[in-house]
């Protein structure tokens, strides 16, 4: 069953097309990897799904649910992380999951739930702004995790993170699923770090989906087409240029 | 580094700051209105007072109470956030330039833009002046060394407010209340200017050098003579003690 | 709850103590004016209260407004400065709610703010002027009303401001538009009959000026009106500002 369907979901900016006629199919329970490189449109459709920009053409539904007669249902539903992380300054990070917290309506113990969850519970009561980094993404992650929502959009996750933290991230993502029975939407310009998270993967660039299927498939599709298969990375690479190729060499 | 290529620097940095658009905007908001409702200059109101002197009094009014002043805090702000938003000042000081130096250098940009300022004051009252005469068919226009004269001393007697400025903006590091000390210590200086104590509140300067044209152009308004002797020492030493505490306290939490 | 979160999110950023710093200055003029030059007012006819008002409150109500303005430049600033509205944004809350919640704040601390600077003037007037001795009652009815007809002449300068403030990310333009306006506002002539309605213009009215020209319901209507107006004004911005994003 699909938690989340678009259809010809379209985000034009004028006359630039920043998502063109996408149709994803995200199952429940599963982690699905959304890929594609910078400025493919794949922040552009998670600030879709939360309502943070309209669709200029298409719709999706997400549990059933549309944008934006259900905002607010949807919203209580999702937990997100959208680029840049978002918190206030003048907080600590405890005094930032209570507000989020309080704001969802969770139990108390919700926020430390989170803070351990991101490994931050010994920094929550430094101010936000001079965490560093790597814990304003934690932070981010944290805000989203809280609660510990049916469906979770997180848009470069890693970002900014060392490796050592990476790792932790990834791994933490990986056994979402299992541990609060949840959908993940996870985005990433490095096929390698999906390839590690995700159960399906949607391959994006220029706004149009280039694939959509799991990890098997990509392989089997891959090595028909023609593209290497030995090393992932590479078969993303070519599918890309392949593309841009077709596309007429304009980027 | 000399200091003179170390302003140009400064100069640089605020490059497409729109600064001059955000110093413009208070001299047309002061003018327009002057221009608008010009047939209030014949109102003196039982002041002997010529209209073409009341015009020119009335419009410089608010410029010297508050929009100069105000004018002055919002530039000091700009001038420590753009060093500050993104850490610029950290790559600054750890350049081969003495901190007094820089911070001196800062200065110097402000009251170069306080005198950009000035000169499109001059000119928007030219230009404000010759419309009003066009609309009262009365002649507003009073003699370009009588005006440019005046808005010489009030620059120059905006100097010391400046550097006040400049220290609260060096002192207070969030920039908010920065700006709301600045402000706030805008409001007082009308009830100063009416007291003895007015030459040690620099706010009040370029307002008490009108007030004094004021009652040369209005007999009995205002005192006609300038109180040099406590003043220019005030003035001076004012200048210098917040110079000097700037340069002291300009980058010391960072250097921390 | 909305209240207690936007209580939450001012930790830390000087906002009470702007306003109570604010409240200090202003209240500071009349005892001033009163130390150095008492008998200016003393030899003065007229009721005492009311020639300490004239005397005194344009430039307290400068002040008010000014710190209003530092104030809600805070507040949005806040918002703004660590992305903290756009998580606000995919948090399940009517978008209104953090505007009204502010708007609640701004209006309270702006009572007391001026709560504090009428207690003050009228302290002055009785310890100054020694034959005003108004019975109790009166005294107190007197201070209730001059409260209430201040606040409700500078609440919509208020919240008209948090409106500027939402619609600016950049605090600086927020403050320089209100800096601008109330001192552009500042240089009309006060006693322009429609203008001194406006926001930014309306806080300068005393009590006393507005009964001596019969005009305080008018007063309390106008400014009373103005506040749903600008909140409605303010939320059909941001169903616009939703939209175009």
């Amino acid at each position: 069953m699909n938690i989340i369907e678009t259809k010809n979901l379209t985000k034009t900016y004028g006359d630039f097309t920043a998502v063109s006629h996408l149709n994803l199919h995200i199952r429940k329970g599963s982690v699905y990897g959304f890929l594609g490189p910078n400025g493919a449109g794949k922040s552009t459709t998670m600030k879709m799904f939360l309502g943070l920009t309209r669709p200029t053409e298409g719709s999706f539904r997400i549990d059933g649910k549309a944008y934006p007669s259900d905002r607010v249902s949807i919203l209580k539903e999702v937990g997100s992380f959208i680029e840049a992380p978002a918190f206030y300054g003048n907080l600590t990070g405890e005094e930032n999951l209570e507000i989020i917290r309080q704001i969802l309506g969770l139990p108390k113990s919700s926020v430390r739930d989170a803070l351990e969850l991101v490994g931050l519970s010994q920094f929550r009561k430094r101010l936000a702004k001079k965490y560093s980094l790597g814990m304003k993404q934690r932070l981010g992650l944290a805000g989203a995790l809280i609660g510990r929502p049916p469906i979770l959009i997180l848009d470069e996750p890693t970002n900014g993170l060392d490796p050592v933290g990476i790792h932790e991230i990834r791994t933490l993502i990986k056994s979402l699923p299992q541990q609060f029975d949840c959908t993940v939407l996870v985005s990433s310009h490095l096929l390698s770090e999906v390839e590690l998270m995700a159960d399906d993967i949607g391959i994006l660039n220029h706004g149009r989906l280039l694939f959509e299927g799991t990890m098997e498939d990509l392989r089997a599709g891959a090595h028909e087409a023609g593209f290497p298969t030995d090393n992932l990375e590479d078969t993303f690479l070519a599918m890309i240029d392949e593309d841009n190729r077709k596309r007429g060499g304009k980027r | 580094m000399n200091f003179f290529s170390l302003v140009g620097v400064e100069l640089q940095k605020i490059h497409r700051s729109k600064i001059l658009l955000i110093l413009l905007v208070p001299v047309i908001m002061m003018w327009i209105p002057g221009m608008i409702n010009s047939d209030f200059a014949f109102d003196t109101r039982g002041i002997p007072i010529t209209p073409e002197n009341n015009f020119f009094i009335q419009g410089f009014m608010g410029m010297v109470w508050f929009m100069i002043p105000a004018s002055l805090v919002i530039c000091t702000v700009l001038l420590t956030q753009t060093e500050r938003a993104h850490g610029g000042i950290l790559k600054m000081l750890s350049l081969p330039v003495s901190t007094a130096k820089l911070c001196l250098a800062k200065f110097t940009v402000l009251i170069l833009l306080a005198s950009a300022q000035m000169f499109m004051t001059i000119c928007a009252y030219y230009i404000s002046a010759a419309a009003a005469s066009r609309i009262q068919d009365y002649d507003f226009l009073l003699d370009p060394l009588y005006v440019c004269g005046n808005a010489l001393g009030i620059y120059l007697s905006a100097i010391p407010m400046a550097a006040v400025f400049w220290m609260i903006a060096c002192l207070v590091r969030t920039p908010v209340f920065s700006v709301g000390i600045g402000l706030a210590s805008i409001v007082p200086s009308v009830l100063v200017i009416n007291t003895k104590l007015w030459p040690a509140y620099p706010m009040s300067y370029p307002f008490y050098l009108l007030m004094v044209q004021y009652g040369k152009a209005a007999e009995g308004m205002y005192d006609t003579q300038i109180d040099w002797l406590p003043w220019l020492p005030a003035a001076v030493v004012i200048t210098v003690i917040a110079l000097v505490i700037s340069c002291i306290r300009f980058g010391a939490a960072e250097k921390k | 709850m909305t209240l207690r979160l936007e209580m939450t999110k001012l930790k830390r950023t000087g906002y009470l103590p702007a306003f109570l710093g604010g409240a200090v200055l202003a209240s500071a003029f009349p005892l001033i004016n009163m130390l150095v030059r008492p008998e200016t007012f003393t030899s003065m006819p007229g009721d005492p209260f009311d020639i300490l008002m004239d005397a005194n409150w344009q430039m307290m109500a400068m002040l008010n407004i000014l710190v209003s303005i530092c104030g809600a430049c805070m507040m949005y600033h806040a918002e703004y400065a660590d992305n903290g509205a756009q998580k606000m944004d995919v948090l399940p809350i009517h978008p209104g709610s953090i505007f009204l919640g502010k708007s609640v704040i701004a209006g309270l601390i702006l009572a007391m703010m001026t709560a504090m600077e009428i207690l003050v003037l009228t302290g002055c007037a009785l310890h100054w002027f020694t034959a005003y001795e108004p019975d109790a009652a009166e005294l107190l009815e007197n201070l209730l009303k001059n409260i209430l007809f201040q606040w409700t002449a500078a609440l919509p300068t208020v919240v008209l401001m948090l409106a500027i403030a939402s619609a600016c990310k950049n605090m600086w333009v927020s403050l320089g538009v209100g800096v601008i306006l109330v001192f552009t506002i500042f240089i009309f002539p006060q006693d322009n009959p429609v203008l001194s309605l406006f926001p930014f213009s309306s806080p300068y009215q005393t009590l006393a000026t507005a009964a001596e020209n019969d005009r305080v319901l008018l007063f309390l209507g106008v400014c009373a009106a103005e506040v749903p107006a600008f909140i409605v004004l303010e939320l059909i911005y941001q169903k616009i500002r939703r939209c175009t994003e």
